[in-house]
């Protein structure tokens, strides 16, 4: 319900308390926390678990509520590092944060998961302090406690190993596969996350509740294993409830030595408030947001940061926030206070990366989706006061985490609303990202959701949408380098980066043999195949390896279905199961394809011969045909409304969905495709020579579903040629990732022109079930964009969005800053591309020799 | 054993730890020039020597490995390059052949790609594979250990 007369909470600002944490925020660099990794070894090893087989639920449940009883209760931080020119140094800061506890022990801190990667971190210990890209603080102490105590014990114990060691000699292969980078990423050695818990039943119940429940459940069911799984729920969350205490009792102990009496009721309330919840239900709205953090710190304590999304807060909390407005209790200002303490606290955390890591996911936070708006299991406007609210909140923190997702349904919501997300969209420059809740709920349905389930959907990661709290997708376990299996097609089972005369893959015939385009395709798509094939028996490995090895007793508390089935998320407890796959390269395939079709088959301008030379000569000595195939005009390009352009894209994405969704995982759950690339269009890109649509040898990929840059003149066109793909066939989400010119004259008109371009892109042939389903900008300008490449003090703050999730510009690596400036930018007020030359490619880009 | 390494072996326990410190400085110098001025096909040998030389006489740099066994064979493509280091006992003991079964193979294309494997100022063993200058098989964690131990011996000869 909509009470707020000022949807943009023009009014509110923030308190000086909470921009002063703010810019502490921005000034502290990462720090390594040692914490978690030292008391799960430790406690592992008290409990024998490094000499067993398998560990089961119960272990783990054990395992977790020491350490949850164990943690260090961190009620405000004081201390942080900032990065100076003659290295970190040291800074205090006044946290008055309503929020207690933390993902790690420190301010922002880089959580490590022995489990899983963080080992790939060990030969940069000394030396991630003071790397180029993202550097991380680490003290001598830390460095010593992670080589002596805690990586040493892991070497044979992380998930990658455990299934390098257990697989067959051909999963070793595939593993070398994996290993190259260069065909996929199978992501499961580093986590699963990537989905929404259940935070609702927390929130109202309270989790003595749901102990009540499990123990209940545990009474009645025979099966020793069930029983198992229900007591390793009671263990983790009495662990989630004595952490909370212990804050508690911190806050408490602070109070009393506190002399200043403001702070000193702060943390009294603090006390009160986390002695009540998470234990019991909230009765506020700070007391519902306090319960969800809570739960979160614990299922980032289970689950490494990647793609753990929060979901549809707006929905969870709303009743809480509308009885304490009622009340006069909590006023819109309050809220928006409360929200931009909360998102820094979500944000408190970065991935662990290593420095390779940051060429393919450079400057990616945890990707924490926060989904707002849309509407409800019945079908209503779902759109209420504390929607408004949170958009304010995300407008004045300018936040990467937590990367909030806005739904929208053409029928049901209101225009004022739309304008509202828009307006966002210019005031942040990257933020919220659009969802049409028709497409999105239609795809859904069509991979096995309910409709009710569907219309509960909410954002996971990226842009990945899947039912709240009831659906375990891992909708990144496969991220696919498409154009690799171009390259194989081109080079008859061969590939540029690996060895030009070794069979990589298989042979699928030297394509100068071939008579038609349609052998062409028919290569292609074997090859595509040959790679899906070798990343889905890498996934179900490392699947089966995570049953035997990682359970997960904290998340599985927290969904809708393990509990009803006895059953850990890993074996299939979820009411819903899938896996996912996110294709990275499909423009710059499909305009390949449209490259091959025309140029060698309808117009007969080149044989496929001279082609290939022209690929391995990079376009020199071949430039009238490079220009020819850059012109839109002259060869069929997607993101043109060109129909022979679109229907390679529309082969591409079916022939890859019916490939897909036929495969069962090892959870029972369907694969499923998306077109999100994160970072990866750059990474990937790094290992394919030239490509048939005139991308040279270092130049990115298209981000998303989005048409290849600099060929795509006007943005009409562009959005048609998008909105009408096969959308049933993209049921693991996309990212359209459209740049606007900030346009000063006339800022209403710009706003109007920006609600009709959604609006129109949403409804392309929505009587026929099409329309966009996904759409996020960039709205800074190119010069300003230049400006922050050189001189990114001045920018630190720039927010954008990549492909799916947001950062800031001077995290980036310089491959993916001129990727980001390089995509087609357009004048909202006219609808034509801008003109301008690209910037020079970085120095080192490519890897292709 | 070398009369030069008998020597340190019994000397070390009796040297203060700054004294066997400045030692492995001093005899690690063909290595420090490797890694400042010139990288030769020498750069494996010399790295092993003093990562030799520096399990002898630093207390420190011994607690690394206790208690670690592991073999790991280094080579290039055409052989031309090969050895395997073996730890075992808090020691290391080099062979100028490769052995099976390892633990850890890795194939370089030269001293410069192995160097920057391993000590690279962005330092980062994943990298090497990216840039398809390294190939390696078998356990990688075991690598990342031996990355951290070239790195902590480049510190102690003030290099890194």
């Amino acid at each position: 319900m909509i009470t707020t007369q000022d949807l943009s909470l023009h009014d509110v600002k923030l308190a000086p308390a909470l921009t002063e944490l703010r810019e502490a925020y921005f000034r502290a660099m990462p720090e390594v926390c040692v914490e978690r990794p030292l008391l799960i070894t430790k406690f592992s090893a008290e409990a024998g678990l490094f000499e067993q087989a398998r560990i089961t639920v119960l272990d783990k449940g054990r395992l977790y509520r020491r350490v949850l009883e164990n943690r260090t209760p961190v009620v405000w931080h004081k201390q942080a590092h900032t990065q100076t020119p003659s290295g970190p140094q040291g800074f205090s800061f006044d946290d008055r944060s309503p929020f207690a506890g933390s993902t790690t022990t420190k301010f922002k801190g880089v959580p490590l998961y022995p489990e899983f990667m963080a080992l790939a971190l060990w030969p940069e210990l000394w030396t991630m302090s003071r790397r180029t890209s993202n550097p991380y603080f680490i003290s001598e102490e830390e460095v010593r406690i992670l080589n002596l105590d805690v990586f040493p014990r892991w070497m044979d114990r992380n998930i990658a190993e455990l299934a390098r060691a257990r697989g067959t000699d051909e999963d070793r292969r595939r593993i070398q596969l994996l290993q190259k980078f260069v065909f996929f990423l199978a992501s499961k050695p580093n986590c699963i996350s990537h989905t929404i818990p259940d935070f609702s039943r927390a929130v109202r119940e309270g989790l003595r509740a749901v102990i009540d429940d499990a123990q209940t459940r545990k009474e009645r069911v025979a099966e020793q294993g069930k029983k198992d799984f229900y007591q390793a729920v009671v263990e983790v969350l009495e662990g989630i409830i004595t952490y909370a205490r212990n804050l508690a009792n911190a806050a408490a102990a602070m109070a009393e030595r506190e002399s200043d009496p403001a702070r000193g009721m702060e943390l009294e309330e603090i006390a009160r408030i986390y002695r009540r919840v998470p234990e019991s239900p909230a009765k506020t709205f700070r007391e519902g947001i306090t319960t969800v953090w809570i739960c979160w710190t614990a299922v980032h304590l289970e689950n490494p940061n990647v793609g753990l999304s929060l979901g549809r807060l707006d929905q969870i909390l709303y009743e809480l926030y509308r009885d304490d407005v009622a009340t006069q209790r909590l006023t819109v200002e309050d809220a928006v206070q409360l929200l931009g303490y909360f998102w820094l606290k979500i944000g408190d955390h970065v991935p662990t990366m290593p420095n390779a890591g940051e060429q393919l996911f450079g400057g990616t936070g945890s990707n924490q989706a926060i989904t707002i708006g849309g509407v409800d299991a019945e079908g209503h406007d779902a759109v209420n006061d504390l929607t408004y609210a949170m958009l304010r909140a995300t407008e004045l923190m300018k936040l990467r985490d937590p990367n909030l997702n806005a739904r929208y349904d053409p029928e049901i919501s209101s225009d004022m609303y739309l304008r509202r997300l828009c307006e966002a969209n210019i005031n942040t420059g990257a933020t919220p990202a659009l969802h049409n809740d028709r497409a999105v709920i239609r795809a859904l349905t069509a991979s096995g959701h309910t409709l009710a389930q569907a219309r509960d959907y909410g954002v996971i990661g990226c842009v990945e949408p899947g039912s709240n709290g009831r659906f375990y997708g891992h909708s990144a376990a496969i991220l696919l380098n498409l154009p690799s299996a171009l390259e194989l097609a081109l080079f008859n089972g061969r590939h540029r980066h690996l060895a030009a005369d070794k069979v990589v893959s298989i042979e699928t015939g030297d394509p100068t043999t071939f008579t038609s385009f349609a052998e062409f395709q028919e290569a292609f798509k074997k090859q595509a195949l040959w790679v899906i094939d070798q990343a889905i028996a890498l996934n179900e490995l490392f699947g089966r390896i995570h049953q035997q090895f990682y359970p997960t007793p904290i998340l599985s508390a927290l969904f809708e279905g393990p509990l009803e089935r006895g059953m850990d998320l890993i074996e299939g407890g979820a009411s819903i199961n899938g896996s996912g796959f996110a294709i990275i390269g499909l423009s710059d395939v499909a305009d390949s394809l449209s490259a091959i079709e025309t140029m060698v088959y309808r117009e007969h301008r080149v044989d496929f011969a001279s082609f290939l030379d022209a690929l391995r000569n990079d376009y020199k000595g071949y430039e009238p045909l490079l220009s020819r195939l850059k012109n839109p005009a002259l060869t069929p390009r997607f993101g043109n409304d060109d129909a022979r352009a679109d229907a390679n894209a529309h082969w591409v994405i079916e022939m890859l969905h019916d490939a897909a969704r036929r495969r069962v995982n090892y959870r029972g759950g369907n694969y499923h495709v998306g077109y999100w690339t994160m970072t990866n269009h750059a990474g990937f890109a790094s290992f394919i020579g030239a490509m048939p649509n005139g991308r040279r040898m270092g130049e990115n990929f298209a981000s998303g579903l989005t048409p290849c840059s600099q060929v795509t003149p006007s943005l009409l066109p562009a959005l048609q040629s998008v909105a009408r793909l096969p959308g049933e066939c993209i049921t693991n989400g996309m990212a359209v990732n459209l740049k606007f010119t900030p346009e000063d004259g006339d800022p209403d008109r710009m706003l109007d022109n920006f609600v009709a371009a959604v609006k129109g892109y949403f409804n392309v042939d929505r009587d026929h079930g099409a329309g966009g389903m996904e759409i996020q900008f960039n709205v800074t300008s190119h010069r300003d964009f230049v400006e922050a490449v050189n001189d990114p003090a001045r920018y630190d703050q720039l927010l954008v969005r990549v492909s799916g999730y947001t950062a800031y510009f001077k995290d980036l690596n310089p491959q993916m800053q001129k990727e980001i400036i390089d995509r087609t930018e357009y004048r909202l007020s006219t609808g034509n591309a801008v003109p301008y030359d690209p910037i020079p490619l970085p120095t080192g880009g490519g890897h292709v020799h | 054993m070398s009369i030069k390494r008998a020597a340190l072996s019994i000397a070390s326990p009796v040297l203060p730890e700054r004294i066997n410190d400045y030692l492995v400085q001093r005899l690690a110098k063909p290595l420090r020039v490797q890694l400042c001025e010139k990288l030769t096909d020498d750069f494996l040998e010399l790295l092993l020597k003093a990562m030799d030389l520096a399990f002898i006489l630093s207390h420190s740099y011994r607690d690394n490995v206790r208690g670690f066994r592991a073999t790991y064979v280094f080579r290039t493509a055409n052989e031309s390059v090969a050895a395997t280091a073996l730890f075992g006992d808090g020691k290391m003991k080099v062979e100028k052949h490769g052995v099976i079964p390892y633990d850890v193979q890795v194939t370089f294309t030269d001293a410069h790609a192995l160097w920057s494997f391993l000590l690279s100022e962005n330092q980062d063993v994943l990298d090497s594979i990216l840039a398809n200058t390294v190939d390696v098989e078998g356990n990688l964690n075991y690598l990342y250990r031996f990355g951290f131990l070239a790195r902590d011996l480049t510190r102690r000869i003030g290099v890194a």
